[in-house]
């Protein structure tokens, strides 16, 4: 029996909506097939006033063994490092974070807001939030660059906006069933299993991205989004297009650019005007490239991929 | 038309998006079909452009096969050897 905490700070509770949709394994069989006890969570914890603090203070004490805890949404500091801005059982909700952190076993960050900061730590970022361990690409975050739960790991992070509901599941099984040792962190700490590979490695554009062929308008069939449209698919470490969205899609198979949401700079360019769903581009290149491939690479391949491309490549294949 | 020496307006290339942005509003205030405005807006040449010799055969916007400037607000037949300033990679 592992004993999980989930709290919330500077959150939309996109995290526990997506939590609330796993299915593999879902959030019931956590409870029942993998004996994960849910202490307390923002939509499904019972306890309320007195006796929610009581069980907080007991986590912190010991008294109550606090196996996991999970935070999602941003560490509000506003006003002036009080964290007034955002309170929780009767006080700011860092102190409690700081402490539940100190005494649990794992900690895990669920989403861009607990991991980076996400869209609520976007300049000029008034509530002064930031993630568990990271604030956008710096190290560090709210609990500091050495921090390590008593396991040993430091915050295992689990981005996206949201994260996909199985990446939440399997990581807290992973975790509960004593296979945190199996995980492999990336350098934003981000568990390799899920987040080694890109969106793009899957994407049913994949062909269109090959022969250079550009999506120009949204929801299309045909085309890569990469060009034209914005999509970070080739930069973006994450399974969107191996582990499917209610097991059946992904955006870029929808026709909607990825936006790059797992990425510790997410939103990019501070979702200044007209850098949404646009590629930025250079003098006519694109300012960010696939990773790993210069720009000199990038054109030479373009002129190829353009003269080899193959016919069907400029139809819509996807006949219904 | 290009082959009778319409001349077009091929500077400034647009350095960002922003820039690109620009001239595309302009074409979309076109009438669709005034292709020589078009054209002229866009900066159509019938030849390859600039210290790279860019032309269309290269950009994301050109279909091979159809010959055809796939970007929604052109919408034009085009030869692989031409160029305009809403050249992307």
């Amino acid at each position: 029996m592992a004993n999980l905490l989930w709290l919330q700070g500077g959150a939309c509770s996109g995290n526990t909506m997506s939590f609330l949709n796993a299915e593999e394994p879902s959030a019931c069989d956590l409870v029942t097939d993998f004996g994960i006890n849910v202490l307390w969570h923002p939509s499904l914890g019972m306890e309320l006033g007195d006796n929610l603090q009581q069980m907080l203070r007991d986590c912190i004490s010991g008294k109550i063994k606090l196996d996991i805890f999970v935070f999602e949404g941003t560490v509000v500091q506003a006003p002036d490092g009080t964290g007034e801005w955002n309170r929780f059982a009767g006080r700011p909700m860092k102190d409690w974070v700081r402490e539940l952190s100190d005494v649990a076993d794992f900690v895990v960050g669920l989403g861009d807001c607990a991991t980076w900061g996400g869209i609520p730590a976007t300049a000029p970022n008034p509530t002064d939030s930031v993630g568990l361990q990271f604030l956008k690409r710096d190290h560090g975050g709210f609990l500091g660059k050495g921090f390590t739960s008593k396991a040993g790991l430091p915050v295992i992070n689990v981005p996206g906006c949201p994260c996909h509901p199985d990446w939440v599941t399997q990581i807290l099984v992973g975790v509960a069933t004593g296979h945190a040792g199996d995980l492999t962190l990336d350098e934003f700490q981000r568990p390799k299993t899920f987040f080694q590979s890109f969106t793009q490695t899957g994407c049913t554009r994949n062909m269109h991205f090959a022969y250079k062929v550009s999506a120009t308008e949204f929801g299309q069939r045909k085309g890569c989004l990469f060009y034209d449209l914005g999509c970070r698919g080739p930069m973006t470490h994450s399974p969107c297009n191996r582990i499917l969205w209610n097991r059946q899609s992904s955006k870029t198979r929808a026709g909607m650019p990825c936006m790059g949401c797992t990425e510790p700079e997410f939103p990019f360019f501070d979702l200044a005007p007209g850098t949404v769903f646009k590629t930025q581009t250079v003098m006519g290149v694109p300012k960010d490239l696939p990773e790993g491939v210069d720009k000199k690479g990038y054109v030479k391949l373009t002129g190829a991929a353009k003269a080899a491309a193959p016919e069907w490549a400029e139809q819509d294949i996807f006949v219904v | 038309m290009m082959e009778d020496g319409l001349q077009t307006q091929t500077e400034p290339f647009p350095e960002d998006h922003v820039a690109f942005e620009k001239i595309l509003q302009e074409v979309r205030e076109l009438d669709p079909a005034d292709l020589k405005q078009k054209l002229v807006v866009t900066g159509f040449v019938n030849h390859p452009y600039g210290e790279d010799d860019q032309r269309c055969l290269e950009c994301m916007y050109y279909l091979v096969h159809r010959k055809w400037c796939d970007l929604p607000e052109l919408a034009v037949p085009v030869e692989p050897e031409w160029w305009c300033r809403l050249w992307r990679i």
